[in-house]
């Protein structure tokens, strides 16, 4: 059980490192569905466990943490520069926490729902609902920077 | 009754039925409790008053099983007829936070320990009954047409654009409620249900027509 556990969050710490953008956010959300849909695998077999198994508690917690600091660090996307220079995130009013706890319910009510119907469409559907409002805020991979430091997508540069 | 259960199909005497029932009921209480593998028969035959021996057990179910398939039967019943309660007349954003606020609330009580009745019976016999899967897959379905009706009245009332993918939406929901439960048992907290489902409520309702 340990094993699944550490397993999970060994690859969720390398893949949520790596999401940057909306297209590394999607990757990762196609990878987590992939691995979560593969049976007997770490995924499958981690939340598989009963919900009062020992350990699950500090996982689903790890997980939730590892998936907050990818979403804080993907919000910072509009570095606006203050009269005193300094830069600050601009976050677009989504709580990190908040966002964090949605995809991970998703992960865990759309496994439920595709097991019950053995379809892995609910799974899919869950996560992009709860992936939907994070991607609206963060740039797509072409957005540049301009001179002045605001995000201009490359579709506004004429 | 959605699982097949031969003897189920034998007529029984009134007085049979109210021991079947008992039997049932006193199953699915400590299944909700303890789970579904735990519980074994023995557990029941204590728990339900009146029946005090395994042959009259097997008198109405002749394994575990089945009767797994009839807790199934009683807990989706239930479950359902609470939900048609609460959702079958709500039309609005406002009802639906009632909805949630109902959930949150009973939930509440027990700390969020035991989840979802019928969340945790899909969880531990979806692998192993494949009859009591797909009845629990029926019963999802029928809970999630009563969220997927609510939000065409409310699209009918123009709080949702007509081209917003109700079904989908749904199952966002749904799935939303089940992780809640799901997150709250784990931690014991009934905090990240309330979260999971405000914020999927929260997104839906930003698809409305400003």
């Amino acid at each position: 059980m340990r094993r699944h556990f550490a397993e999970v969050l060994a690859r969720e710490s390398a893949r949520l490192a790596d999401v940057r953008d909306s297209a590394t956010l999607a990757d990762w959300r196609a990878q987590v569905v992939e691995e979560i849909l593969t049976p007997c695998s770490s995924y499958a077999l981690a939340l598989r466990q009963a919900s009062d198994a020992p350990e699950r508690d500090d996982f689903v917690d790890a997980w939730r943490g590892l998936i907050t600091g990818a979403v804080a660090r993907v919000m910072c996307v509009g570095r606006a520069r203050g009269a005193d220079g300094s830069a600050s995130c601009v976050t677009g009013g989504i709580d990190p926490q908040e966002t964090a706890v949605l995809i991970l319910a998703a992960i865990h009510g759309g496994n439920t729902l595709s097991l019950v119907a053995q379809d892995p469409s609910p799974l899919n559907t869950a996560l992009d609902i709860a992936v939907a409002p994070l991607l609206r805020h963060l740039p797509s991979p072409t957005a540049a920077l301009s001179p002045g430091g605001e995000i201009r997508s490359a579709e506004s540069v004429t | 009754m959605t699982t097949a259960d031969s003897q189920s199909d034998r007529r029984l005497t009134a007085r049979g039925a109210k021991t079947r029932t008992k039997i049932v009921a006193a199953a699915a209480d400590l299944m909700y409790v303890q789970g579904v593998t735990v519980t074994t028969l023995d557990d029941v035959i204590t728990a339900a008053i009146g029946v005090s021996s395994k042959s009259q057990l097997y008198h109405f179910f002749d394994s575990k099983e089945a009767l797994v398939r009839a807790v199934v039967d009683l807990v989706g019943e239930r479950v359902i007829e609470r939900e048609r309660a609460a959702l079958g007349r709500v039309s609005t954003f406002r009802g639906l936070r009632r909805w949630r606020d109902t959930l949150v609330q009973n939930n509440a009580l027990q700390h969020g320990a035991y989840g979802c009745a019928l969340g945790s019976l899909a969880s531990e016999v979806s692998d192993n009954d494949a009859i009591a899967r797909q009845a629990l897959a029926r019963l999802f379905n029928e809970w999630q047409d009563l969220l997927a009706g609510v939000l065409r009245r409310i699209q009918d009332a123009g709080a949702l654009p007509a081209d917003a993918p109700i079904d989908q939406l749904a199952i966002g929901l749904m799935a939303a409620l089940q992780g809640g439960y799901l997150l709250a048992q784990t931690a014991r907290d009934v905090t990240r249900m309330a979260t999971a489902l405000d914020m999927a409520l929260t997104h839906i309702e930003s698809l409305s027509v400003s």
